[in-house]
C-alpha cells in the first residue's frame, strides 16, 4: 500500500472492537448443563433416559419426521422437579452443510416445545443458524403439522440448508417423544 | 461441547490373538508335532477362541451399558453415526443450451461447469475447503475450456461465533457469489447483476473473520488480493460486457503490489428476512507503469424475503474507478475505454410450490436494470466517450426440483434496448 486508507483504518477498528466483543461472547456458549438449565430453569435435576424404540415405533417416527438429514448422537435427560416431572431434554446432532450442528430441544410435561437452542456450530457457513428469533419460532408448539419448513418456521435466506435440517431434527425429536417417552409417561 | 462414547479398545484383543497365534506357530515343538500334539494344540487354540468370544461378548455388554448410562444412542435405526470421515467430496455443475430468438447460428448447447469440491477436516475447529472447476467441458489450447481453483482456503474456528478464513476464498458479496450452485438461484443462466457487476464466482487470496451474532447479525472482514486495471484490454469491446470480470485475478500469478479491503453485513434476525450491503475497495494500480491510484471500489445492498412460499428478492450494485484519465488518454480512439462507473439492480420475484411428489415447480420473473459504463472521466470535449444507454431486461422462468439437489430450468430473456440477445434457455443443474 502506498497510501493510508480511510478503510485500512476503518478495517482495523472494527476488528480490533469486534473480536474482544466475540470473544467474551464466546465463552458464554451453552454447555450441555447450560442448555439444560435455560430451557427448564424450574427443574432440580436432569436424570439420564434411555430410549429404545421397538421396530413399530421407529417406523412410525420415521413416517411423522419426514425426510431427514444424517444425524449425529442423540442424548436425551428427564428434567425433574422433586417427585415430579417438568420436561424432557434431547441434544441432537444434525449435518449442517458439512460437519454437525449440536442442538438442544425441551419439550415440557405439556407436550410444547421451548425455543431451540444451539449449542455448537462448527462451519462458518450457515452460521446464521444461532439467530435467537428464528429459534424462538419453535416455541409452544406441539405437533408436526405446526413444524413446517418455510410455512410455520420460516427460512433464513441463505442459510436453507442448516434451517431445514434443524428443523427437520426437531420434528424427529418431537415424533421420539409422541411414540416412545410420552406412552411411558403416561402409562406409569 | 459433546463428550462422545469412548468405544472400548480392541487393541488388547488384537493383542491376545496375536499372542496366540504366535505362541502356536512360533513355538518350535509345533514344528516337530505329531497328530497327538496337534490335536492338543488345536483343543487350546479352540479353548482360547470360546475365551476370547466371552470377552468379546463382555465387552460389548460394557460398551452398550456405557451407551445407555450416558446416552440413548439413536433411536432411528436409519440415521448415520457421526461420520469418521475426515475428507468429504461434493459438487455441482450445469449444463445447458440457449437459442437466441432471432439468431439460430449462435445457439449453443454446453456443459456449462462441472465443479468438484473436497474439505478435509484436520481437527474439530480446522479444515480445509476447496472447489476445482471445468469450464464448457474441454480445456486444451484449441479448445475454449477452462480448469480453475475456485476456492481453496484454510478454515480455523476462533471461538463458538467467530471464524477464520486464510487462502483463496469467496468474497462475501451479494446474494450468489457465495451461494452460486445453480440449485440455488433462479434461470438457466446467472443474472446479470452478480456476473457483470459483482464478477461472480469472485475471489481473492487473502484473510477474513467472520462472526455471527444472536440477534442475527454476520459480519465479515477482511484484507485480500484485488484488482490489476493494466489487464485492460481497450481494443475489444468485451471489456464493457463485464469491467471487472476483465481485470480480476483469480489468484493467478496475481499483481499484488496493492491490497483491497472488504467489508459485509448480513443481519437474518428477522426469520425469513435477509437485509445486507457490502463493500470492496482497493487500488487496482498494483505498482504498473503508467497507472496510478486507481482505486477500485464496489458496494452493493441487498434484500431477500421468504413470506410463506414466496421468495422475493432485490439487490443494488455500484462500481467506481478513479482516476481513469490519464490511461484513457493514451487509449483513446480504442472501441472499449475503462469506465468510470457502473451499475446495476434486479428484482426478483419466485413463487415456489410443492407438488405431492414432492417436486418443487418455482415460476420466477426478474427484472434487471444496469449500465456497464454510466460515465467516463472527462477527457475533453469530442474525446470523452458517451456513457452507455441502460440496458433493461426482463426473464421470466421456472425451476423444476425433481429432487433435492437436481434442477431443471427454463427461460426467456428480453432485452429492452438490443432486443437481439432475446433468448430462450434451458438447463439442468445438480448439486451433491
Amino acid at each position: 500500500m502506498s497510501r493510508v486508507d480511510p478503510l485500512w483504518a476503518s478495517v482495523a477498528v472494527v476488528t480490533a472492537t469486534a473480536l474482544p466483543a466475540q470473544v467474551v461472547i464466546a465463552a458464554a456458549y451453552l454447555s450441555t448443563e447450560g442448555a439444560q438449565r435455560a430451557l427448564f430453569p424450574d427443574a432440580q435435576s436432569f436424570e439420564v433416559l434411555t430410549l429404545a424404540p421397538n421396530t413399530s415405533q421407529q417406523q412410525s417416527i420415521l413416517a411423522a419426521a419426514g425426510k431427514q438429514a444424517p444425524h449425529g448422537e442423540l442424548r436425551a435427560w428427564t428434567a425433574r422437579r422433586g417427585d415430579s416431572v417438568v420436561g424432557y431434554v434431547f441434544v441432537d446432532e444434525v449435518l449442517g452443510r458439512q460437519d454437525f450442528i449440536t442442538y438442544a430441544v425441551g419439550i415440557g410435561v405439556d407436550g410444547k416445545l421451548k425455543p431451540v437452542e444451539i449449542l455448537e456450530y462448527r462451519e462458518s457457513h450457515g452460521g446464521e443458524i444461532r439467530n435467537k428469533r428464528w429459534l424462538a419460532q419453535f416455541a409452544g408448539r406441539s405437533t408436526q403439522g405446526e413444524l413446517r419448513f418455510r410455512t410455520d418456521i420460516k427460512n433464513i435466506a441463505g442459510a436453507t440448508l442448516s434451517s431445514e435440517h434443524v428443523t427437520a431434527g426437531v420434528r424427529r425429536i418431537l415424533a421420539l417423544w409422541e411414540a416412545v417417552v410420552k406412552p411411558q409417561a403416561t402409562g406409569r | 461441547m459433546i463428550t462422545l462414547i469412548n468405544i472400548p479398545p480392541r487393541v488388547p484383543l488384537l493383542a491376545l490373538l496375536a499372542a496366540v497365534a504366535l505362541t502356536i506357530f512360533m513355538s518350535p515343538t509345533a514344528r516337530s508335532a505329531t497328530q497327538e500334539e496337534l490335536e492338543t494344540k488345536l483343543n487350546a487354540l479352540a479353548a482360547e477362541v470360546t475365551q476370547l468370544q466371552a470377552e468379546l461378548a463382555e465387552l460389548k455388554a460394557q460398551r452398550n451399558q456405557s451407551t445407555s448410562a450416558t446416552a440413548p444412542g439413536n433411536p432411528v435405526s436409519t440415521v448415520a453415526e457421526e461420520p469418521e470421515a475426515k475428507l468429504d467430496w461434493f459438487g455441482y455443475g450445469e449444463l445447458n443450451y440457449s437459442r437466441p430468438s432471432d439468431n439460430r447460428a449462435a445457439t449453443v448447447a454446453d456443459t456449462g461447469r462441472f465443479v468438484l469440491g473436497a474439505s478435509y477436516r484436520f481437527d474439530d475447529r480446522t479444515r480445509f475447503v476447496s472447489e476445482l472447476e471445468l469450464e464448457h467441458a474441454v480445456s486444451s489450447a484449441e479448445d475454449p475450456g477452462e480448469v480453475e481453483i475456485e476456492q481453496a482456503y484454510i478454515e480455523r474456528r476462533l471461538g463458538d461465533r467467530i471464524f477464520a478464513k486464510v487462502g483463496l476464498f469467496l468474497i462475501p458479496i451479494g446474494m450468489l457469489n457465495e451461494a452460486h450452485e445453480p440449485t440455488r438461484y433462479y434461470g438457466v443462466f446467472r443474472n446479470f447483476i452478480d456476473t457483470a457487476i459483482i464478477p461472480t464466482t469472485w475471489r481473492e487470496g487473502g484473510l477474513v473473520i467472520q462472526g455471527n451474532t444472536d440477534a442475527g447479525l454476520r459480519w465479515d472482514v477482511g484484507i485480500s488480493t484485488g484488482f490489476n486495471l493494466s489487464k485492460w484490454d481497450a481494443t475489444s469491446a468485451d471489456s464493457l460486457a463485464e469491467p471487472l470480470g476483465a481485470i480480476h485475478q483469480e489468484l493467478a500469478l496475481a499483481a499484488a503490489g496493492d491490497l483491497a479491503q472488504f467489508l459485509a453485513l448480513n443481519y437474518t434476525g428477522i426469520p425469513g428476512l435477509r437485509l445486507g450491503a457490502s463493500v470492496f475497495t482497493g487500488d487496482s494500480a498494483q505498482g504498473q507503469p503508467g497507472f496510478d491510484n486507481n482505486r477500485i471500489t464496489l458496494w452493493e445492498g441487498h434484500a431477500r424475503w421468504n413470506p410463506g412460499d414466496w421468495d422475493l428478492s432485490a439487490i443494488y450494485a455500484r462500481g467506481q474507478i478513479s482516476n481513469t484519465r490519464p490511461i484513457n488518454l493514451t487509449l483513446a480512439g480504442n472501441p472499449a475505454l475503462i469506465p468510470e462507473s457502473f451499475f446495476g439492480w434486479y428484482v426478483e420475484a419466485a413463487y415456489r410450490a410443492t407438488l405431492a411428489n414432492e417436486w418443487t415447480l418455482a415460476p420466477f420473473l426478474r427484472y434487471e436494470l444496469f449500465n456497464m459504463a454510466s460515465s467516463y472521466a472527462s477527457l475533453g470535449p469530442g474525446i470523452t466517450p458517451d456513457p452507455l444507454e441502460d440496458e433493461k431486461v426482463l426473464t421470466a422462468g421456472i425451476n423444476v426440483e425433481i429432487a433435492r439437489g437436481v434442477v431443471l430450468k427454463l427461460d426467456y430473456l428480453n432485452f429492452q434496448r438490443d432486443n437481439d440477445r432475446d433468448r430462450f434457455d434451458l438447463g439442468l443443474g445438480y448439486q451433491f
